[in-house]
């Protein structure tokens, strides 16, 4: 059982690899954010050191949850998610298998690439290694809340703004907790709460979204 | 199991009562707002637009309690494949949407009296905000997907996921607000609710209660007949 | 009555809003009814 997660991981993260797209497209779209917030809000650096944290975590959100409909598109068109059903593996864990291909792939490299990419918005350095910690803790929940939602709506042909729609709210809890820890690092209070908590929402995804997940693609695979 | 959720026996008892219902709605709203706007006093410190609480709390209560029950009605059908469960739980949402809009607005109306301005960013105000978002989306699902099978099992899904989200955004939210506190937020601690007040707060409860209940038996009544049509079209042309 | 001291305007606006919201699902529901049942029976015979 072991040795086909780790396979089928393998196969995720090399498809990933060569069909490039998913990360290089995310990156972009930070990038496409990074210059938008100056001219929408103006250049005024010290209003700009004030937003930094939560602009960089929403444009983290925003770009893995645009990488969302992708997650089982393919998969699910060829065919190869109706074999993987049969498989001597719970469907359960072939879908948190997918999961774990799509974080490795695209959320932890975002969340390593977006702090340093916000001293563009003058974000204070001293807040780097928080917002490195708090990126890190929440980006498997990002993932996984944006696989649950590609995987209900995997069988429809405009499912993008559904998918968003269905996964905003939640992800609310996951961008309170991550920028509470970054905005109490700057205050007197400590943001270790903040990042257990969530490492929390990080652990009730990690059982509710395979779970959903699987239960959509099956009812699609019918 | 199947038998027992014959919708014969459903629309049966749906037209018995419904009469009952909405006599009883039309009495509770009548009692209702003769107490909120005539009987019941002014606020010692909000004034007459404390009047505004009569028709926002109600509306708020059945925004959360109606997603509640939505999502039993989803946990049931998931359960039971009870047909009749995925027919409540659709037609609850467009009701529960409106109750929650209508919270917000009143509370934005309420708010500009109170605090100076149309909207604050108070966590009981936001957490109703996404409660709202959760509604469109399920009922967004429902519209988006034609196969009313598959639309069904989906939804299911996307309601238990949202009532698992709810007290965590309620909690995230509360957090969040605590830690941005803006000066000058009323609170309902500082008026407490009298007695006298209180009454016509139930009775009012009771009304949109009472009316959502009329409303929801219409609304499966015509969904049944939607669907029972549905069958019949679909029968006629594999006839051909 | 001073309308202005006491914001009669605003829970005018409050409950004239409720009363609207509340009137235009009920009748959108009801004329579905309506509707699918009159629809039922033309199909039933």
């Amino acid at each position: 059982m072991w040795q086909s997660c780790k396979a089928l991981l393998w196969r995720d993260v090399q498809l990933a690899q060569r069909q490039g797209g998913g990360l290089g497209a995310a990156l972009a779209f930070i990038l496409a954010v990074l210059v938008l917030v100056p001219i929408s809000v103006g250049p005024d650096l010290a209003l700009l050191q004030r937003l930094a944290p939560g602009l960089m975590w929403l444009s983290l959100l925003l770009a893995v949850l645009l990488t969302a409909d992708r997650m089982f598109q393919q998969d699910f068109e060829d065919g190869s998610l109706d074999l993987m059903t049969m498989a001597a593996l719970p469907f359960e864990l072939v879908v948190l298998t997918k999961f774990l291909g799509h974080w490795l792939t695209v959320s932890l490299p975002l969340a390593l690439i977006a702090p340093p990419l916000g001293l563009m918005l003058n974000l204070d350095v001293a807040s780097l290694p928080i917002l490195w910690l708090s990126m890190f803790a929440g980006s498997l929940a990002l993932s996984l809340l944006a696989g649950l939602g590609g995987a209900v709506t995997v069988g429809l042909r405009r499912g993008g703004l559904l998918v968003s729609l269905l996964i905003m709210p939640l992800y609310v809890p996951v961008l309170i907790f991550g920028v509470s820890a970054t905005t109490m690092m700057m205050g007197p209070q400590s943001p270790v709460p903040s990042l257990l908590i969530l490492v929390a929402i990080t652990l009730v995804s990690l059982v509710v979204a395979p779970l959903a997940s699987a239960a959509a693609l099956r009812a699609y695979l019918q | 199991m199947q038998k027992f959720a014959n919708p014969v026996v459903f629309l049966k008892l749906a037209n018995a009562v419904l009469p009952w219902v909405w006599v009883l709605t039309a009495l509770l709203f009548a009692i209702g707002l003769y107490g909120a706007l005539v009987s019941t006093p002014p606020d010692a410190v909000q004034g007459e637009a404390m009047r505004i609480m009569y028709i926002h709390v109600p509306a708020a209560w059945m925004g959360l309690f109606v997603y509640v029950l939505m999502a039993g009605f989803s946990a049931v059908a998931l359960v039971y494949r009870h047909p009749l469960a995925d027919a409540a739980a659709k037609t609850a949402a467009p009701l529960g949407a409106m109750f929650c809009f209508l919270a917000l607005a009143t509370g934005s109306i309420w708010g500009k009296p109170m605090w100076g301005t149309w909207w604050v960013w108070d966590a009981r105000l936001t957490s109703m905000f996404v409660l709202m978002l959760l509604y469109m989306g399920y009922v967004a699902v429902w519209n988006a997907i034609d196969d009313p099978h598959l639309a069904a099992k989906i939804a299911r899904i996307i309601a238990l996921v949202g009532v698992i989200n709810i007290p965590i955004v309620k909690f995230s939210v509360d957090w969040w607000n605590t830690l941005h506190q803006p000066a000058s937020v009323f609170t309902m601690k500082g008026s407490k609710i009298d007695p006298s007040m209180l009454w016509a707060l139930l009775v009012m409860a009771l009304a949109y209660t009472f009316l959502f209940l009329a409303l929801h038996l219409v609304s499966m009544r015509s969904e049944i007949a939607a669907r029972k049509l549905r069958q019949l079209r679909s029968n006629e042309i594999g006839a051909r | 009555m001073d309308w202005a001291a006491h914001n009669a305007g605003y829970v005018l606006a409050a409950y004239g809003l409720s009363c609207v919201g509340l009137v235009a699902i009920a009748l959108f529901i009801i004329l579905q009814d309506r509707k699918n049942a009159k629809a039922l029976r033309q199909q039933k015979d």
